[in-house]
């Protein structure tokens, strides 16, 4: 559909429906874009000051020069990525052990897995926060990627694709003489990547714009990740001082996750159409 | 480097199925043996059991006098070529026919040069640096045998590999196959349920049918001399005809075979003492059959059927258009060119397949009278074992 001229009355109409929509999804980002160039001072005044300026890249400059927002991204990378390897590497392996392999209590521990797919962070919130409590880990990275890694969703997805593959590529590599490991490896993981970016793109998202988790496990500065941190700096909750700067910080936020998108946007959209597109 | 294999009592089960049972097989260093039979009879299952990828529940799989039924699939030298073919999605050709020799620590040059020899034997050398998915059907086949080849196995497991290709590519590979199985000199198991690869490839057929081997054989042995009326049913096309058999009377060559309310066939099969020919049947086949249309068919047919016919011919002609004719009314001609297949039905209902010449005068309806030859005649008790005319001729 990208890219290609609509031709019929048909493709037409949905191609000014989704380029409506785009703009519709694309202007509160542009206002903050906008915004975050604009002084303070003006913005203080009025938010129309965005229209008028002046402008400014003092906003961005003071990132630099204030605030923990260089820890509090470092910190957020830390924990995104180690989530995300983490995530791979136990979904694959449970993927592996669910969809390939044969051992007695398979079934039952995989509607196990999946019931952790209809327990909801709120309700797990507070023995979670009292177990790392006790075992003195708030605070930590630890603390920060741990919970993020039992992903129901990514095993259950990782089975589905070691399911998919057809037995005889794991019996003709037995007969080439790979070894078990081999044979994962080598033969399986490989063909498992289009789930791998999939699952790699959304744990990374989801785990950068994460909240409420550190929010409650990370009470030490040094230790806010860039969404806590954000917040913390918005110490007025009328919005009206400090606008342009916090605007800058969103959009510096924002980053990180904009660069993956672009990197992988192909496998996004294959994730999100549900590998209809291929 | 090739080898026999040797299969002493070996029973599988699936849970409470059983769907092998009691199966012993010997098989020289060399052949090539093409497993047949219907589906769902267990070809597969018995082909992967001596790869090594079913597990074995009763009996032993030798291999060059080793016992390898509790080796892993990689230690059994032997290479197997899947139906679906099997290759790995993400490597090249190249890269797929390598990865077998890889495992075992080749060289890199030794291993770069059986692949090039394998590629170029199969004419797949200018397709090496490509993934699967850029391939035909034919050419992932040709990858398929080539991983197997490069392997230099003691014995090659062909399952079905060549139902995933057009008539006309399954022909030529038929043949290639042939050629390379000559080339190699390696035993060869090959597992199918068209009869027409079956009798083209092989030494020995295995004729397999629920859970058991029926018959092992020379493709002629098994067309000409079918252990059971279930091979001689499942072997030949058109099907070979059952009639039922009320009577044995002693004929002129042998038995005189009653068909109520038809007539009598004189066969050259010599019965046992006592018969029973309660459930017994008389098998017969299209090519066998003398349709007498009137016209001068005689001499036609006698070249057109090939050598099995000249014993009928040298008999006289006595038993073939006198009165131990089968009065066929015919139903539907299927002309074949060269010859015709009259598809009629006998005065108790019985259906049988004559074949006439393929410049046939017969039209539908008419009653043709049928003779038979006394030496083809095949007679099945009611258990199911045949009881044939003479020696193999
Ligand atoms: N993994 C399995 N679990 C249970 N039953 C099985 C399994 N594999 C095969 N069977 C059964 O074993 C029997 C033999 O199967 P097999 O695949 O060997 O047949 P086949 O002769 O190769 O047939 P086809 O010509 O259709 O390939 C069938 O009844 C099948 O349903
Ligand atoms: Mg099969």
């Amino acid at each position: 559909m990208s890219g290609t001229a609509p031709t019929h009355g048909h493709s037409r109409t949905l191609f000014w429906a989704a380029a409506a929509l785009s703009v519709l999804m694309f202007l509160p980002m542009a206002w903050v874009l906008v915004l975050s160039v604009t002084e303070n001072e003006a913005l203080s005044r009025g938010t129309e000051a965005a229209f008028s300026g002046p402008y400014t890249l003092k906003n961005y400059t003071d990132i630099a020069g204030n605030s923990g927002v260089f820890r509090w991204f470092a910190n957020s990378l830390v924990v995104a990525v180690g989530q995300t390897i983490g995530v791979l590497i136990l979904a694959s392996l449970a993927g592996y052990a669910f969809g390939r392999l044969e051992w007695p209590g398979r079934r039952l521990v995989f509607v196990i897995v999946l019931f952790g797919l209809a327990v909801p962070e709120q309700a797990v919130i507070i023995p979670r926060h009292q177990i790392f409590s006790t075992l003195n880990l708030h605070n930590t990275y630890i603390a920060l990627i741990l919970p993020g890694l039992s992903l129901p969703f990514g095993v259950f997805l990782m089975t589905q694709f070691f399911r998919a593959i057809p037995p005889e590529i794991d019996e003709a590599a037995a007969l080439d003489n790979a070894s078990r490991w081999r044979i994962f490896w080598k033969v399986l993981l490989p063909l498992t990547l289009p789930a791998q970016a999939t699952l790699g793109i959304f744990t990374f998202l989801f785990a950068w714009n994460d909240y409420w988790w550190p929010l409650i496990s990370a009470t030490d500065k040094d230790m806010y990740t860039l969404t806590v941190g954000i917040a913390s700096s918005q110490v007025n909750f009328a919005q009206t001082e400090g606008l342009g700067f916090l605007a800058a910080q969103a959009v510096f936020a924002a980053l990180p996750v904009l660069i993956v998108y672009i990197i992988f946007q192909k496998h996004v959209v294959t994730a999100v159409s549900g590998g209809a597109v291929k | 480097m090739s080898a026999s294999i040797d299969i002493h009592h070996l029973t599988k089960r699936f849970g409470a199925l059983t769907v092998l049972d009691d199966i012993s097989l010997a098989i020289e260093d060399g052949e090539f043996v093409v497993f047949l039979g219907p589906s769902g009879c267990g070809k597969s299952t018995l082909l992967r059991m001596i790869a090594g990828l079913e597990a074995v529940n009763e009996g032993e799989i030798a291999l060059g006098g080793r016992r390898i039924d509790t080796l892993p699939p990689g230690e059994r030298g032997v290479a197997m070529v899947f139906q679906s073919y099997a290759l790995y999605p993400h490597m090249t050709v190249r890269q797929n026919m390598a990865f077998g020799l890889e495992n075992v620590g080749t060289p890199r040059d030794e291993i770069a040069r059986r692949t090039d020899a394998a590629a170029k034997v199969l004419e797949i050398d200018h397709l090496l640096e490509r993934k699967p998915q850029m391939l035909s059907g034919g050419q992932r086949q040709r990858v398929a045998i080539g991983r197997a080849i490069v392997k230099e196995p003691r014995a090659f497991l062909f399952d079905e590999p060549l139902s995933n290709l057009d008539a006309a590519l399954r022909g030529r590979t038929r043949l290639e196959l042939a050629q390379l199985h000559q080339r190699l000199g390696t035993t060869m198991i090959f597992v199918t349920h068209d009869q027409v690869e079956a009798m083209t490839l092989a030494d020995r057929i295995v004729v397999m049918h629920d859970r058991r081997i029926e018959q092992i054989g020379t493709p002629m042995e098994i067309y000409q001399r079918p252990a059971t009326k279930f091979v001689a049913g499942f072997v030949g096309a058109p099907a070979m005809s059952m009639l039922p058999l009320s009577g044995v009377t002693r004929g002129p060559l042998g038995a005189r075979l009653e068909v109520a309310g038809v007539g009598h066939i004189d066969s050259a099969v010599t019965l046992p003492e006592g018969f029973a020919t309660q459930g017994a049947s008389i098998g017969i086949r299209a090519e066998d059959t003398r349709p007498d249309a009137g016209a001068d068919t005689g001499a036609d047919r006698g070249t057109g059927a090939g050598p099995d016919m000249n014993t009928g011919s040298n008999t006289g002609s006595g038993p073939n258009t006198g009165p131990g004719s089968l009065p066929l009314t015919v139903d539907v001609i299927e002309r074949l060119g060269d010859r015709t297949l009259l598809h009629g039905h006998l005065p108790d209902g019985t259906v049988l397949v004559a074949q006439d010449t393929g410049r046939s005068q017969v039209a539908p309806g008419q009653v043709v009278p049928v003779g038979v030859d006394p030496h083809a005649v095949h007679v099945f008790d009611a258990a199911g074992r045949a009881h044939h005319a003479g020696e193999v001729r």
